[in-house]
């Protein structure tokens, strides 16, 4: 059976036995079908068959690696020409959320004694309508020494910290985490304003005045 | 009376502002009746439907929906339209972060609100929802909560806002003056009508927010009406689909569904009135209506993606020079 180039919800896509369920669509008496409205994209599934997919099959790793990947394709949310008659961002659609995993930026709200509280901006380099809140907890600020860890020598309000996410969290906060050497403060400025630049894995230091801060710094790609 | 308990707005005299009796109509009392509307559809004929997405640009999703009238005046000399039509928007909002004081939530919280606009029907309403239009919404929200996956959205919520610009009537507007007499069963067949417009356009505007769900879920309406002109008793009982109340002097039974057409499966019913034997009829009669709004739906829905997804492939090579055209500079 031909794929249909594009589907709406409920548009039959095939067999399961065919194909993988990717995003966008669901999996209805042994057939995939369309969850929501786009082109209809067939890719063939990497090695590793994707963890986070929506609904996955019973069928074992070895056979499910032949199988084409059956996804519905998303307008983009950060083109705001999409379509309507009112021409920009009529019903552009398509929020995303952090999943577990999504390395996403946070830009530090507030401080506390055991964790600091976030806001996330960015998702897998798609900027969210709304930000998300999210807490990094001491421990999960570096992998290292732990218990030496302290709030006020990683992160300051305002500070941009690229993070990944841990857990769904309780009911108000995401969690994240910078233990790894890529995650931490990527972009932070000093006491009297101005924008700093990392000089090391645990500081930052004014261009202006030459005073060191501490952060736990993200490594420069 | 909601409206007269709301001591924050103005509101409107609480009977309601009533329209000129014209001379005429009380000298000829057969010139009133002859300006009743009649239905010159087919029993299985529905209204036809104008329906569009994208229609609110803050919001992630929006549809419009609109059943314009299809009786025309049997007399040019009354201004007084014979039948309303139906006019209904539907914008989602999210899905959004849940608010603070909301518990943990794994799958998508939905929230459905319907309002009746103030001028929407011939007796005015309030600013404050109502008992009928809350009711709407809980339908409306059984109706909607059968085809949202909501696991997809762990942690959100979403906010489905109907406000009706213009509903459909109980009947016919010079009955209003002799509802005893004619011995109206209950009215409120209107309601019907507006949730059946409601479903399609809440649908229209889920797929438009990019929200996950099973099928496109649609409404229609299918109604038992008692036909004056028949010969005999076994005849006078006919159902129609999509009934307009002002253009049948008496409605039996009434009933709506939401309904998947490609699954098959009802979300939503709601029956009102003497059904008598037939129920499943009625409920069948109903599901036909629905397949036939699906079929507007699939259609608008359809041209939407392709505009959009071809709207996305054009701009993206030129896509800073087109958004610096679009900006409106005010002066002045």
């Amino acid at each position: 059976m031909a794929l249909p180039s594009i589907a709406l919800p409920g548009t039959l896509l095939g067999p399961a036995t065919k194909y993988l369920p990717g995003p966008g669509t669901h999996i209805h008496n042994a057939q995939i079908y369309a969850s929501i409205a786009g082109p209809v994209v067939s890719s063939p599934s990497r090695p590793p068959p994707p963890s986070s997919k929506p609904a996955p099959t019973p069928k074992t790793n070895a056979k499910s690696k032949a199988l084409p990947l059956l996804s519905i394709s998303q307008p983009n949310p950060t083109n705001d020409t999409a379509a309507g008659i009112l021409g920009v961002g009529g019903g552009s659609g398509a929020t995303i959320l952090p999943e577990v995993e999504s390395t996403v930026l946070a830009r530090i709200t507030r401080l506390g004694a055991r964790f600091a509280t976030a806001e996330i901006l960015v998702v897998n380099d798609i900027v969210c309508a709304s930000t998300f809140q999210a807490m990094i907890r001491r421990e999960d600020i570096r992998a290292t020494e732990k218990d030496k860890v302290t709030i006020a020598d990683s992160f300051r309000v305002g500070d941009l910290v690229r993070g990944v996410v841990i857990s769904l969290g309780d009911q108000s906060n995401y969690y994240l985490t910078t233990a790894q050497n890529e995650l931490g403060v990527v972009m932070a400025t000093s006491e009297e304003g101005n924008t700093m630049f990392p000089v090391s894995w645990k500081e930052f230091i004014d261009g202006r005045t030459g005073r060191r801060e501490g952060r736990k710094v993200a490594k420069p790609f | 009376m909601a409206a007269a308990s709301d001591r924050r707005r103005i509101n409107a005299p609480s009977s309601g502002t009533s329209a000129p009796v014209f001379a005429r109509t009380v000298k000829e009392p057969g010139y009133l009746q002859s300006l009743r509307p009649a239905r010159t559809r087919r029993p299985n004929e529905l209204r036809k439907t104008f329906l569009q997405t994208g229609i609110v640009p803050s919001a992630s999703g929006s549809a419009y929906l609109e059943i314009p009238t299809t009786s025309t005046p049997n007399s040019k000399s009354t201004l007084i339209p014979p039948t309303s039509s139906l006019k209904i928007t539907a914008s989602i909002q999210g899905p959004k972060p849940l608010p603070r004081s909301a518990p943990f939530s794994p799958s998508l919280l939905l929230t459905t609100t319907v309002k009746f606009a103030p001028f929407a029907t011939r007796h005015r309403r309030g600013y404050i929802r109502d008992a009928a239009e809350r009711d709407l919404g809980v339908h409306l929200e059984t109706a909607l909560r059968g085809v949202i996956i909501g696991e997809r959205w762990p942690k959100s919520g979403v906010e489905v806002v109907i406000t009706v610009l213009e509903g459909d009537e109980d009947g016919w507007w010079g009955d209003a003056g002799q509802e005893s007499a004619s011995g109206m069963n209950g009215g409120g067949w209107a309601l019907l009508n507006v949730l059946a417009g409601c479903i399609t356009v809440a649908s229209a505007a889920i797929v438009d927010a990019g929200i996950d769900v099973v099928d496109v879920v649609s409404g229609g309406v299918a109604a038992i009406v008692r036909d004056p002109t028949a010969r005999n008793e076994t005849e006078r009982k006919v159902r129609i689909l999509d009934p307009s109340p002002a253009e049948h002097q008496e409605i039996v039974a009434a009933c709506v569904v939401g309904y998947l057409a490609s699954r098959d499966e009802i979300t939503e019913i709601w029956m009102k009135g003497d059904v008598g034997a037939d129920s499943d009829g009625l409920i069948e009669g109903a599901t036909y209506a629905a397949v036939g709004s699906v079929g507007v739906l699939k259609d608008v829905l359809l041209e939407a993606v392709e505009a959009k997804f071809k709207n996305q492939a054009a701009t993206t090579s030129k896509e800073g020079t087109k958004r610096k055209q679009q900006d409106v500079k005010m002066t002045g």
